[in-house]
């Protein structure tokens, strides 16, 4: 008898530890751990572009969690949507000149509203507005803007062959693109090292169509969007001799490290930021040269 | 009778066993009320052995695959430097597809084939048919108690086991490679839906698995030849066909639910 | 079916019984009265289904054609709870003794009792001390199936098989495996058994001389049929050579030596007309 209760006990013990372990699955690792507790009171907003803002998403003050968006809807008639943002009670002291912005966390992070505090001395109430806010800025579109990516090379006919020496290729292999003005012109048919002047000898193949490129023309290793692959961009020179088959390329740029790319746009692009928005896309921007 | 297993090829032989199977399933799913009503300890005896015993594998297994998930992850999303996702994709991972189905394949191999062999040699040694001249009906004594105890076991392993991963995950993760303790958690709770992830993958799938496998394991049992080559061979079939259950319903099941 | 009343002197009535297995005709029109309140015999060459035959008692298997009736119900065409009523009042005894290896000794005798009553504990208690203590086993409660002697096991499964004082006990061979001491053991409570309690008791067993102490009547099978039926003293000298090669031992005889096969000649390749 006292064998069969040992079992009952130790079955039980098992039973809990199983839902112990359930329970802390479900309320400590999932989204009901950010579910409000407490009361709270609900702001409109108005957003020229949302972005990937999703119901639920978190609303941060300072960095900190706040609340979560409610909903999002199309303001009828005009193109803006309307996010419904649910706060907590206990952060009811937000100035009405407060401006919210659609960010996003990290560079790959999901996205979420950002409220900074204004300096009015009214607060906004339950169902009140922010009237201040800054749209979500497309990934792309910043990147864009900086690289100047674009698509892939078209099938295209004759080629002419020229060479072009850096110091430094990063990722770039045969059959990366060559682009001019972010327009494919061209391919790498060959990366090669060359040990006596340690660099590297790139052979890059041009379409025939672009005959017209000024031989002091200068080539840069770049890299489309923060994470893609890497391509060769020429920009032209003013030379009134055109490249032919067989020249040699004397100006280049070799490629940057990605820290450098990211330390040059935080320096130059964070001040401009708020002039930028709604522009529109323009992931290829020379895509009608 | 030896003429007409050479003459089956293994297509037929199997689907003899899927069909043989089902009918089991069902014989075990009309004596599970009396099962329940009149051996229900026997049903916890069990749960305490082909669970709370298997828990010590379980935990050790749990937390070595989240130590291992946040290691290879932190190095594949450092290349993009996205290593606060740590914690999400281990956590993501395990609930939707690691758990489950590692928990059901250690299930099958620590409890299933105990519960095969163990059915298998009470019929070699006439305690089936024993039970039978007792009047106690082995179908709710023996089978389906353990059918039941599979099926309860497997949902409370899988959600151990989810548990121990994500603390084996924290503990590489935060604890060795230095990955912000709030990151990886504020991540893991923004992106983990408790009834796509937990609800669905942890709770329904492991269920299913668990049916799968205690339904294999007690029928290979029940039907095993009452040799020793017999009850062996059982087992091993236990094993494969388990396995390959498991992964083809995983399938299936991910397929509908997600 | 209406042919027995409970008070009848004959307890068991197989009546043209017949049993194809996997095509071989186990028995055929098999007839049987065994009486009740008698230690019974069933004795036969290996193979001829003695095993078989209590088993269609039991209702674990059923014949093809016939009727197996058991205290006037006709086994075959009971429903499942009828057939578990009746096997609760039936004991049987295993070749291999067949305890439940997940129990001890005083756990598998109080199995049926535990599965079939919800008595308190304190009485359970004193009905499987009680039946242990009748066949000597009272010390060995709490040990496990693996630590018992062949002759032991067999105890405590007798000891389960009467813990519910049933009208009926089947023993598949009873004897087999046992040294002379455990044997008699093994004798002395099938003849206590009986004597005492009134049990009806069928067994099948080869021990001619072990029957001759306890059974009152004989069952000769072969072939599917009862061949010799009689008192086990007299019944090796009846005559008839089923009974004579059966308890003289001998190798040739109605039971032949060759399992039946194709020409020998053929077999081995020679012309079948002989060189």
């Amino acid at each position: 008898m006292s064998q069969r209760k040992s079992y009952a006990v130790g079955t039980g013990l098992f039973i809990v530890l199983g839902f112990a372990a359930l329970a802390y699955l479900a309320t400590q690792t999932s989204s009901v751990a950010n579910r409000q507790q407490g009361d709270s009171y609900t702001v409109d907003a108005q957003f020229q572009n949302i972005g990937q803002l999703k119901e639920r998403a978190p609303v941060k003050i300072a960095g900190v969690r706040v609340g979560q968006v409610q909903s999002i809807a199309l303001e009828p008639g005009k193109a803006v949507a309307d996010v419904k943002l649910s706060i907590d009670k206990r952060y009811d002291t937000i100035p009405t000149d407060s401006v919210a912005t659609v960010y996003t966390s990290g560079l790959l992070g999901d996205q979420y509203v950002g409220i900074e505090y204004g300096h009015a001395k009214k607060y906004v109430a339950n169902g009140g507005k922010l009237a201040l806010t800054r749209s979500s800025e497309p990934l792309e579109e910043m990147l864009g803007k900086f690289f100047g990516a674009g698509g892939a090379a078209d099938a295209i006919g004759g080629t002419y062959k020229v060479f072009a020496r850096f110091s430094n290729v990063g990722t770039l292999s045969a059959g990366s693109p060559v682009k001019m003005a972010g327009v494919p012109i061209g391919r790498v048919v060959s990366v090669q090292a060359e040990p006596d002047k340690l660099d590297a000898l790139v052979t890059l193949a041009i379409d025939n169509r672009y005959n017209q490129i000024p031989d002091d023309s200068a080539a840069a290793v770049f890299t489309s969007g923060l994470i893609g692959s890497q391509y060769v961009a020429i920009q032209p020179g003013g030379s009134p001799d055109m490249l032919k088959n067989g020249d040699e390329m004397i100006l280049t740029q070799s490629a940057m490290q990605l820290e450098d790319l990211i330390g040059k746009f935080l320096v130059n692009g964070s001040g401009s930021g708020d002039g930028k928005q709604g522009a529109g896309a323009s992931t290829s921007p020379a895509g009608k040269h | 009778m030896n003429a007409r297993i050479e003459r089956d090829n293994i297509v037929t032989q199997s689907l003899g066993q899927i069909g043989a199977c089902g009918l089991f399933l069902l014989q075990i799913l009309a004596a599970t009320p009396r099962s329940l009503r009149r051996h229900v300890r026997e049903t916890v005896r069990q749960l305490w052995f082909v669970g709370a015993m298997s828990l010590t594998i379980i935990m050790v297994c749990g937390l070595f695959v989240g130590m291992v998930l946040a290691l290879q992850l932190y190095h594949v999303l450092s290349i993009f430097g996205g290593t606060a996702a740590t914690g999400t994709v281990v956590a993501i991972s395990i609930y939707r597809e690691l758990g489950p189905v590692i928990t059901a394949l250690l299930f099958a191999g620590r409890a299933g084939t105990a519960i095969t062999a163990e059915i298998g040699l009470m019929r070699a040694t006439d305690q089936i048919a024993a039970m039978e001249l007792m009047a106690v009906d082995p179908l709710a004594y023996v089978a389906a108690p353990r059918f039941l105890a599979g099926l309860i076991a497997l949902p409370l392993l899988c959600c151990v086991f989810s548990a121990l991963g994500i603390f084996g995950g924290h503990l590489v993760g935060v604890t060795w490679l230095g990955i912000d303790n709030g990151t990886f958690w504020s991540n893991m709770t923004a992106t983990v839906d408790v009834w796509q992830d937990i609800i669905s993958g942890v709770v329904w799938k492991s269920l299913a698995f668990g049916a799968v496998v205690a339904l294999i394991a007690v029928f290979q049992g029940y039907t095993a030849p009452p040799t020793s080559e017999g009850v062996a061979y059982a087992t091993t079939r236990t094993v494969v066909a388990s396995s390959i259950a498991i992964l083809a319903l995983d399938f299936v099941l991910t397929a509908f639910l997600m | 079916m209406n042919a027995a009343a409970p008070s009848d002197d004959t307890l068991i009535r197989i009546r043209g019984l017949t049993t194809v297995l996997s095509g071989k005709k186990v028995f055929d029109a098999l007839d049987m009265d065994i009486p009740r309140g008698k230690v019974t015999a069933i004795m036969g060459p290996s193979g001829t289904g003695k095993t078989t035959l209590l088993k269609h008692i039991t209702g674990q298997m059923r014949g093809d054609a016939g009727q197996v009736q058991v205290d006037g119900k006709n086994v075959p065409e009971l429903g499942r709870e009828a057939l578990y009523a009746l096997r609760e009042k039936i004991g049987y005894l295993f070749q291999n003794s067949a305890l439940l290896t997940d129990f001890d000794v005083f756990e598998n005798v109080a199995f049926p009792l535990r599965q079939h009553t919800s008595l308190p504990e304190v009485l359970i208690r004193n009905i499987v001390l009680t039946k242990l203590q009748a066949v000597g086993l009272r010390g060995a409660a709490q040990l496990a199936p693996s630590e018992l002697s062949g002759g032991m096991a067999r105890r405590v499964a007798l000891a389960r098989a009467i813990v519910f004082d049933p009208m009926l006990i089947l023993y598949d061979e009873p004897f087999v495996g046992l040294d002379p001491i455990a044997l008699n053991q093994v004798l002395k409570l099938i003849r206590t058994l009986n004597q005492t309690l009134g049990i009806t008791s069928v067994l099948v067993a080869h021990e001619l001389d072990a029957i001759k102490q306890v059974a009152d009547r004989v069952f000769l099978i072969a072939n599917g049929k009862v061949v010799a039926q009689g008192d086990p003293k007299t019944i090796a000298g009846d005559g008839s050579p089923w009974t004579r090669q059966f308890f003289g031992g001998e190798a040739d005889g109605p039971v032949p030596f060759q399992y039946p096969a194709s020409d020998y000649a053929e077999a081995l390749g020679f012309p079948r007309s002989g060189a």
